[in-house]
């Protein structure tokens, strides 16, 4: 990280308390900062460029967030942008994943989960496009797409076809969100988008397989009303060289 | 009688053939014929007219009570009205659901006891002596008040103020009723909308402590006892964020503004992922899941079950003694799933087991050490109202104390 440049952060919100919040722990960790207030005034920032990230407020006056979302991807495929959600409004979140927003971080959110969701984001799209074929390794967990194999602890975790396929998909995606309906579509196809609870069966499933404590996950985790989400493998190297605790399941509900 | 003269008189008239009887009689009979007849049309177009006139005042009575102010009490205005349109001497009217007797007119002694025992001994009559006409105002066949009035009135006519003032007393109740009804709502609206705009007013500035409290965290620097009080503002802050959450939704439901979103969900899954959540809540507490059918299943709002069941648990968590166990219980008994959440802790009192999913209410036996805002056993009432299930508690030494929800296992009609 100490090699990269500093990571240029657009925030976009309309409350100036956030933003006064926001602004001195990102700087003193070494992110450069600028804000926007609205939409409009954020676009016209990132057509000049040379961003690395955008936080997006979902709730502003103006054209609000999603519309500044869906006019951002219009010019900027690519760019990161995190949204700024709050708990009730998960149809937002939805939305705005579907828009093709990266993630999502939900008020009132602590700074440790927010650093965490920049430094996935930006890595995905700093680091070199992992061939699709690479095994993956997260934690203990190793998952081989070519030979549809997964190991845990150098133990063979023994899945079925549709449970290899999900843990494929997070895993592949680890540290984002992956919407039910994006999970569904391309596990099962497009006729069970709405399969919510067929889906949970699976996962249910699953977790008994790669969990050790499959009602408290680690590795799998649920984004509830959302989707599911593959543990950051970043958390677990953070993890065995500070000695911090395990990531807890984030968005326990309320 | 008329007739039966004028018959006489005709008699004699048309079987003599004598001209000068004939003509005799002619002279004295005609006139008084002409007169009698003339008497009788006379007396036929006055009981005509005094018919119509009846008949106008009863259509006028009608269409004064019909524009009554149903703000003020019926009693005194109908009572006016008879006294006014009939042209009666005096009136009384009595409102057996208010219990009052409103006169009119000129009473010279008090109709107040009269006009009770009217509706008391269901006496209806009419008094040609006196003039008094008595009427028990039913509404169908249950007397709701009386009427007395004297006057030149037909019983008919009496009869037909009885049931106009009974049509009247039963708009104004309606009326009131409906009002009642429409100015709770709009209270309930309104509470509402103050605390959804509350909820949402706290969030940014609860975002911004967060942000800031972690944000301290994470740049370091802190010495052990800072860190400590960073540590609880950011606690704190999330206990209140949890709480507004809990408002926010509990104004959503009230106002029924909740979509409710019904599909089929399985009920182990379910209750391990709201134990889960509920992770730090319980770690002093021992957990039982039992739930006989791994594959029961259940058609329900998922979103909704899950805050009925966290409201069942965190409850029993915070009432329960120290270290004792949480049973969790799911059953399918006829055609619904019975969810139910067992603790030990101080037995509730029976007067306080139906009020204690009321709104506020918080039990006066309960000590004060458990947090709780009064809100959560409500929520998860509404809950189980919305889909069309029911909720109840049981409590006693020793069974301990087990909260209970009822819901269809298939969602009925008009729940989607």
């Amino acid at each position: 990280m100490m090699m990269q440049p500093a990571i240029r952060i657009l925030v976009v919100d309309d409350e100036s308390a956030i933003r006064r919040a926001l602004r001195p722990p990102l700087v003193e960790l070494g992110f450069q900062v600028v804000d926007a207030s609205r939409g409009e005034e954020a676009l016209q920032m990132l057509r000049a460029g040379g961003f690395d990230v955008v936080l997006l407020d979902v709730n502003m006056p103006g054209i609000g967030g999603i519309e500044t979302l869906r006019r951002i991807r219009a010019f900027a495929p690519r760019l990161p942008i995190l949204m700024l959600t709050v708990r009730d409004q998960e149809q937002d979140k939805v939305e705005a994943l579907e828009q093709g927003a990266d993630d999502y971080v939900t008020k009132p959110f602590s700074m440790r989960e927010l650093i965490a969701r920049i430094r996935t984001a930006v890595r995905r799209v700093r680091a070199p496009a992992r061939a699709e074929d690479a095994p993956i390794h997260i934690g203990e967990l190793r998952l081989d797409p070519v030979k549809r194999k997964v190991t845990r602890r150098d133990q063979p975790v023994h899945l079925t076809r549709k449970e290899f396929d999900i843990l494929l998909c997070l895993m592949s995606r680890a540290g984002r969100v992956v919407t039910y309906a994006r999970l569904l579509t391309e596990v099962w196809g497009a006729e069970y988008r709405e399969e919510v609870e067929y889906l949970r069966t699976f996962v249910r499933q699953l977790r008994k397989k790669i969990e050790d404590d499959p009602a408290n996950p680690v590795y799998l985790l649920t984004d509830v009303y959302v989707g599911y989400r593959f543990a950051d493998p970043q958390m677990f190297i953070e993890e065995t060289e500070e000695g911090a605790p395990p990531p807890a399941a984030e968005e326990a509900e309320a | 009688m008329l007739g039966n003269r004028l018959a006489l008189c005709f008699i004699p008239a048309s079987s003599e053939s004598v001209n000068a009887a004939w003509l005799l009689t002619f002279v004295l009979v005609a006139p008084l014929i002409i007169f009698l007849l003339s008497m009788r049309a006379r007396n036929k177009s006055r009981e005509a007219e005094s018919l119509d006139r009846q008949l106008r005042d009863l259509h006028e009575f009608t269409r004064r009570t019909l524009e009554m102010n149903l703000n003020l009490e019926p009693g005194p205005q109908l009572a006016e009205l008879a006294h006014e349109i009939f042209a009666l001497e005096s009136v009384a009217v009595f409102d057996a659901d208010l219990h009052q007797v409103y006169p009119a007119g000129h009473w010279n002694t008090d109709p107040q006891e009269m006009t009770r025992n009217v509706y008391y001994f269901g006496t209806s009559d009419d008094d040609p002596k006196t003039g008094l006409g008595r009427r028990v105002v039913r509404l169908g066949t249950a007397p709701i008040g009386s009427l007395v009035v004297r006057g030149a009135t037909s019983p008919l006519t009496n009869d037909a103020i009885a049931s106009l003032t009974a049509i009247a007393f039963d708009r104004y109740r309606a009326y009131a009723n409906e009002s009642r009804i429409e100015t709770e709502r709009r209270t309930e609206q309104l509470r509402s909308t103050v605390l959804d705009s509350l909820a949402h007013a706290y969030k940014t500035p609860l975002t911004a402590i967060r942000a800031a409290s972690t944000g301290l965290g994470e740049m370091g620097h802190l010495s052990p006892a800072q860190a400590e009080l960073v540590a609880l503002i950011d606690e704190q802050t999330g206990l209140l964020g949890n709480l507004t959450t809990r408002l926010l939704t509990t104004a959503r439901l009230d106002a029924g503004e909740v979509t409710v979103h019904v599909a089929p969900v399985d009920v182990a899954p379910l209750v391990e992922e709201v134990v889960a959540s509920l992770g730090d809540c319980l770690a002093s507490m021992k957990v039982a899941i039992d739930i006989p059918d791994e594959r029961l299943t259940l058609e329900c709002d998922r979103q909704l079950m899950v805050m009925l069941l966290m409201q069942y648990i965190d409850n029993a968590c915070k009432y329960s003694i120290y270290g004792s166990t949480i049973t969790i219980h799911a059953v399918k008994e006829r055609a619904e799933v019975v969810f139910s959440v067992r603790s030990f802790g101080q037995v509730i009192p029976i007067n306080d087991r139906e009020r204690i999913f009321d709104r506020y209410y918080r039990s006066t036996t309960r000590p004060s050490r458990a947090s709780g805002t009064g809100i959560g056993l409500s929520v998860a009432k509404r809950v189980a109202l919305i889909h069309g299930g029911s909720v109840w508690v049981t409590s006693d030494e020793t069974e301990g104390t087990t909260f209970y929800a009822a819901i269809p296992a298939t969602a009925r009609k008009g729940v989607s």
